[in-house]
This record gives structure tokens, sequence and C-alpha cells, in this order.
């Protein structure tokens, strides 16, 4: 693959990757600007069959939209492209851009399920195409944190660690603002719920931290009557360290940005290991503390903070740059297939336990 | 000016068990119902219950008889008139979690639902409408309305079906005229707003006629149509959903109420610390239009404890009534912004000056 990638240089374009991003939703967007902003990629073009969402990509710079991303990879000549649509389209867009000899970078869950994601990582074999996956817990800074921290030894062996990630899902809080979309809970175009729309970038961390990990038990949950768990507990073991693991997520509770709940805590002999020790102290000093390294960056000509005081937002940035700088010097992705892959077989597992567990008391929980 | 309006009021409280109450054994999943009274304190007390059951049928069963104690007159006349069809209007407007006090919780509907169908042969239907974000099907869907109304064989009415048969309404004064269309179906109907005790998105209280004004189509202002709706409709009453309440987060309140709805729309409004002087004129206004006594809703309103409220060995219903209005003081929603407005405006100043790219969840409210 990486012959492959290295063969099709130099880039498409005389600025650097050319790039198009399929999908401008929310974190579509992010995506967008955050390639806007990097010196060495060139964005030529966006796809999306929202006409407010072509809008919002033309107001933040993007030359060309179209209503529709296969006719974005027939048009365009691309070096790579970001594939933000939602779950059901990511194979054919990845078939598309294998097509048209393009690498993707694909936002999670790589797939609706394993046996799919085996069909798209064939497809990109194939064709000799690059698959990178935006798993961004670990670009971010609190992850980092906890892994440097770990990795030093600070707290010896860790026998337990848990993380917990929540968030308000696709029916958000009041004031209701906009139509929910759908396909979020709809597990034939997501592939389920909590557990792939969230736990999937738990399993991801976890598994760069402990190694490999076994799942064995799990429960899912739902809070109100809907077609996809928004809620998910699953008892991980990693071998390798002999930790024991309990992963919990949650499409339930509102969220106000930039708090964001994303708890990890490693605890070891010696101590604990928190993601909170390692987060950004404080908003606004964060802002004024990337405003004043921009300015700075200005005058020097280094490199600026894209999303600065969110770290959250920056970690997309740093997962797509990264992927970006993989495929310009014809390497393999730092996060690719075979890690999107892996973190689904886990997701699969614990559906199957859960559902194993289904007549047990405790997995059995009324909903509303 | 007319004399005071009454309305009734009482306390869920740990009494009112399951223990107590003669229960359908048909449960959602076959299990025993559980006692509500897990929730009770240590000291032995009849407290209020704190904790959120999931299970539906067992908070049916502890609202059972705090419905049938604060509907009484209701029931009582409904039971004598016979009318041939019976509709509930509760709050559905968006599939919010009913344990956060956003809708009225639908096990309170099926207690409702329940004791009308022992008391009376009427047909039973539930009534709401779909919205520019969310289709009623879908709302009723996650909140579990369909299970729900099945037990009685209630019909779920969304009122904003095209085939739906509409008349027009005109209320009107030799200053004032406001015109609405009603669906047939609720002028031929007795009908209850069983409105939840929430703030509106613009602050006001989200009461019964607020909510029966969402199923008629006007052009007027939200007040005169609430208003206009409320004459059209002519409902029996509100039956007010304060077991959990929203003021500026959610408030297990423990507390029913019922009454002519435009009298529990002044408490509800009340307890809300709301004294939208211009709101309630307005709405006082248009109220006067054709009645003699509907200026009554801004006279006093007296609040008659009822149930094991009225118990001397009860709970101090008083003091229950200032503690509501003390945690219910100064309701709102959050801010509209993903992002608290502080933060929004902050990231922009930083934008400005960093140069760094704003986050899409600030583009969408227009943030550059």
């Amino acid at each position: 693959m990486c012959s492959a990638i290295r063969s099709r240089f130099p880039f498409s374009g005389s600025s650097g990757l050319a790039l198009g991003v399929l999908g401008v939703g929310n974190i579509g967007m992010v995506h967008l600007k955050s390639a806007l902003s990097m010196a060495a990629v060139d964005v030529r073009a966006a796809a999306d069959a929202m006409p407010e969402n072509r809008n919002r990509a033309e107001r933040a710079g993007v030359p060309r939209t179209y209503d529709d991303y296969t006719t974005l990879l027939d048009a365009e000549e691309l070096d790579a492209a970001v594939v933000a649509l939602p779950p059901f389209l990511h194979a054919d867009a990845v078939e598309r851009a294998a097509e048209n000899d393009v690498d993707v970078f694909v936002e999670k869950p790589l797939a609706r399920s394993s046996e799919e994601a085996d069909r798209l990582l064939e497809t990109a074999r194939k064709a000799g195409i690059a698959v990178g996956v935006d798993h961004t817990l670990r670009y971010q800074p609190d992850m980092i944190g906890v892994k440097s921290e770990y990795e030093d030894g600070t707290v010896g062996r860790v026998p337990y660690a848990s993380i917990t990630r929540l968030n308000d899902g696709p029916l958000g809080r009041p004031p209701v603002e906009h139509a929910p979309p759908s396909w979020p809970l709809d597990a034939d175009a997501a592939g389920g719920g909590s557990l792939l729309e969230l736990g999937i970038h738990c399993f991801d961390v976890l598994e760069w931290l402990f190694g490999d990990l076994d799942v064995r038990d799990a429960t899912t949950d739902a809070t109100l009557d809907i077609p996809v768990e928004d809620a998910a507990t699953v008892l991980l073991r990693a071998p390798e360290t002999e930790t024991t693991i309990t992963l919990h997520c949650g499409s339930y509770q509102w969220e106000q940005l930039p708090e964001v709940n994303t708890r990890l805590r490693l605890e070891g002999i010696t101590g604990t290991i928190s993601n909170q020790d390692h987060l950004p102290g404080n908003f606004y000093a964060s802002a004024a503390k990337s405003a004043l390294s921009n300015v700075a960056s200005r005058v020097t000509g280094s490199e600026s903070d894209v999303f600065g005081p969110t770290f959250y937002l920056q970690a997309h940035y740093e997962a797509l740059s990264a992927f970006c700088e993989a495929i310009r010097n014809g390497e393999r992705p730092p996060v690719d297939g075979r890690d999107g892959k892996r973190s689904l077989e886990l997701a699969e597992t614990a559906y199957e336990l859960a559902a194993d567990g289904d007549g047990d008391e405790l997995e059995t929980m009324e909903v509303t | 000016m007319t004399g005071e309006s009454v309305v009734r009021g009482t306390v869920v409280e740990a009494g009112e068990s399951t223990n107590d109450t003669d229960i359908d054994a048909d449960t959602t999943d076959g299990t025993e119902p559980r006692d509500l009274l897990d929730g009770r304190g240590g000291d032995g007390d009849n407290a209020p219950i704190r904790r959120w059951n999931p299970d539906l049928d067992a908070r049916m069963a502890a609202f059972e008889s705090s419905v049938e104690h604060v509907l009484s007159p209701i029931l009582d006349a409904l039971s004598t008139a016979g009318p041939g069809r019976i509709t509930l209007v509760p709050d559905t407007h968006y599939p919010f979690h009913p344990s956060t006090g956003m809708v009225t919780d639908p096990a309170l509907v099926g207690a409702t639902l329940s004791l009308l169908d022992d008391r009376t042969d009427a047909e039973l239907a539930v009534a709401g409408t779909s919205s520019a974000a969310i289709a009623f099907e879908r709302t009723t869907d996650y909140l579990g309305y369909p299970s729900l109304v099945a037990r009685t064989g209630a019909e779920l009415v969304d009122c904003s079906d095209d085939d739906l048969e509409r008349e027009r309404y005109v209320l009107t004064n030799d200053d004032h005229a406001v015109a609405v269309s009603v669906p047939v179906p609720l002028r031929e109907s007795a009908v209850i707003a069983v409105p939840t005790l929430r703030p509106t998105d613009a602050g006001t209280f989200a009461g019964g006629r607020r909510t029966l004004a969402r199923l008629v189509d006007a052009v007027a202002d939200s007040a005169a149509t609430a208003v206009a709706a409320t004459h059209a409709i002519d409902p029996r009453g509100s039956l007010l959903d304060a077991t959990t309440a929203y003021g500026e987060s959610p408030y297990a309140a423990n507390a029913l109420f019922s009454g002519p709805t435009p009298a529990v729309d002044t408490l509800g409004a009340s307890l809300l610390g709301q004294s939208s002087i211009a709101d309630r004129t307005r709405a006082a206004e248009l109220e006067a239009m054709g009645t003699t006594d509907g200026a009554g809703e801004i006279s006093t309103v007296r609040v008659t404890p009822v149930g094991t409220a009225a118990d001397a060995s009860g709970v101090d219903f008083e003091q229950h009534l200032a503690t509501l209005r003390e945690r219910l003081d100064g309701a709102s929603l959050p801010p509209s912004d993903a992002t608290h407005p502080a933060v929004s405006a902050a990231y922009r100043l930083y934008a400005a000056v960093g140069g760094d790219a704003v986050p899409p969840q600030l583009d969408a409210r227009g943030g550059h």
C-alpha cells in the first residue's frame, strides 16, 4: 500500500496535498476548517447533500462544493479525501475513492460492522489506497498526558482503569433549535448506538494504552424508547498488563461545551493517573495563551494553533494533520484501517455479550 | 377582576407505594412492578420520593392515588356527564427524558388514562402535534407512548395531520379578534391539558394554555393564541405535572396540581418565579373576551391540599410549596448556544486576535 501511495507522488496540486471533504456537517466542518489551516494541504472541494452545509463550507473558504460526493470524486483531481458521511455511506465512499485512486481519512466508526470493514479494507487494498481513521482521543493532550505518565511508571502497575465518555447525542438538550438527524438512531444506518458512536473511541485509546484487550462482559441500556442503545458498560481485561478495565459510554447526558465529559483514571500501586490532571486548566487562560502563541507565530513564521482553546477539536486537527503527513511521506497512516476494524470487533463482542445477558437481571433495564 | 380560583394540589409521597395499590399485573417485561418506596429516606418518615424510578409501571402505580385525589372534581364531572371521548394533551414537544421535567411524565398520562378507563365509558385519546424539529410520532415513539396507550386502547392523535378536519374559531369583543383553526376531534372531545412545570424557550411558563395552543393553527402572538385556543377547546381543566419540574435544572418536586386551566397556569408561572406583567396582562385582556370570569387568572389562586397533602400527619404542604418556589425561582432553559455565550464571545475574540478557526458549533449561529 505504501509503495502504491508513493508511486502517485508528486501531489496533484502544486501547493500541497489535494484534499476533498465528503460531508460537511458538524464534524466534517471541523475537518474542513482544519484542512484549510494546513499549509501543505490544498483543499479543492467539499460535498454535502444539505444546501446549508454547502453554504457554510463556502463561507469557510472552500473553492467548490458539490451536492453529491461521487460527483466530487469524479470531477476533482485529489490525493486524499476526508469521509465525514454517515456510517452507512463509508463503504461506498471508500469504493468511489478507490476507483479514483484517492486515499481516505474516514470518520469513526470505520464501518457499521467488522464484516463491512473487511470489505472496505479489501477494496482499498486492491486499489492501493491508504485508509486512515479519525480516532481522536489518542490525539487529545489529556490522553497523551496519561499515556506519558503511565509509561514513565509513575504509579507502578495498574490493576484497574476506568473510562467514561458521555454526551447528549443526536437528541441534544433544550432549547430545541434543530431537527435531530434520524440516522444516528437507526441501527441500519449507524451500525449501533452509543457503543459505536462513543465507545469506539474508548476501545481505541484503551488498546493504545494497554495493548490488546479482551471483552469480558457488557450491558447496554436505553433511557428512552429509541431503536439503539444510548448507554453501554463494558468490562475489559488487558492480558499484557493484567489490568481490569470498565468502560461506560452514553449519549444521554446534556452537554454544554467547552465542558466535555470524558474521564479516564488509571489506578496504580502508588497512586492514580487521571486525564483531568492533564486538561487545560481554564478555557479563558488557554484561549489567551493560544492567541499570544498565534500572534508570535505570525512574526516567526512558525505553525500556529488551530482550534487552540478547544483541545477536543484540536485533536481532530492533529489526527487529520498526522494522516496528511503520512500520505505525503508515503507512509502508513498512524491510525489506519486495522485500528478502525479492531475497535469495531471489540464493540461487536460487547454487543454479543450484552445480548447473551439479556435474560439476566443486571442487563434487563426498563426504558423511560 | 373576579374572586379567587381554587387549584387542588397534592404531593406524591412515599406512603402511596405500590404496596397500597391494586396494580395491573401487565408490566412491560413480565416482572413485578418495583416499589417507589425504595427512594424513602433512612429516617423512616414519609418524605417525598426523591429518586427517579425508571420502572414505568411503578411510577404509574405510585401516581394513581394522587391523580385520583387531585383530579377528583373533574373525574366526577366526567363520570356524570359521560362524554363520548376524552382527550389528554400532555407536553410532548420533544423527546427529552421525563426525568428532566421538560416533558410530561408518560407514567402520569398512563395513570390518568387508567383512571378514566375505570371511571368512564368514553373513548380515550392522547393528542399532540408535530413541529418543525420533530414529528409527533417520533417523539411519542421515543417516549414510549404506543405501548402506554395500548393498555387502555387510547388513540394517539397528531393534530398536525392534514387529514384532520378543522374548525375556525374566533374569539372576539369590541376591541380584539383572534382566530384559531382547531382540529374538530378536540372541539368534540372533553379535553384535559397535562402540562409539565417548565419554562419555554422564551422564559414563560409552558402551561396548559400554551400546550393547547400548539395544537391549533393561528397567526396571532403566542399569548393571544394560547387564550383563544383555550376558549376554543374549552378544556375541563389542567393536571399540572410537577412530579419533576424544571427550573434552572430538574427538581423532583413530587407535586401534582389540578384546576381550571388559566388558574393552574397562573400558579405554575408563580412557582417558576415569573411575573411577566406584559404577558399576563395581554393574556388577561384577551381572557376577558366574551367571558365574565376569565379575568380570574390574575386574581388570587388558592391551593387546596388534597389527598395525603391534606393529612395532618403527612407532609407540610405549605412548606412544600415554599420549597418549590425557592427551588424553581428564576426558571430558564440553558443558553441556546452549544457553548456558553461567554465562552462563545471569548472564542470569537480569540479567533479575531489569534487568527484561528472558529468551531462550527459557533459558526452555525453566525459566529464569525
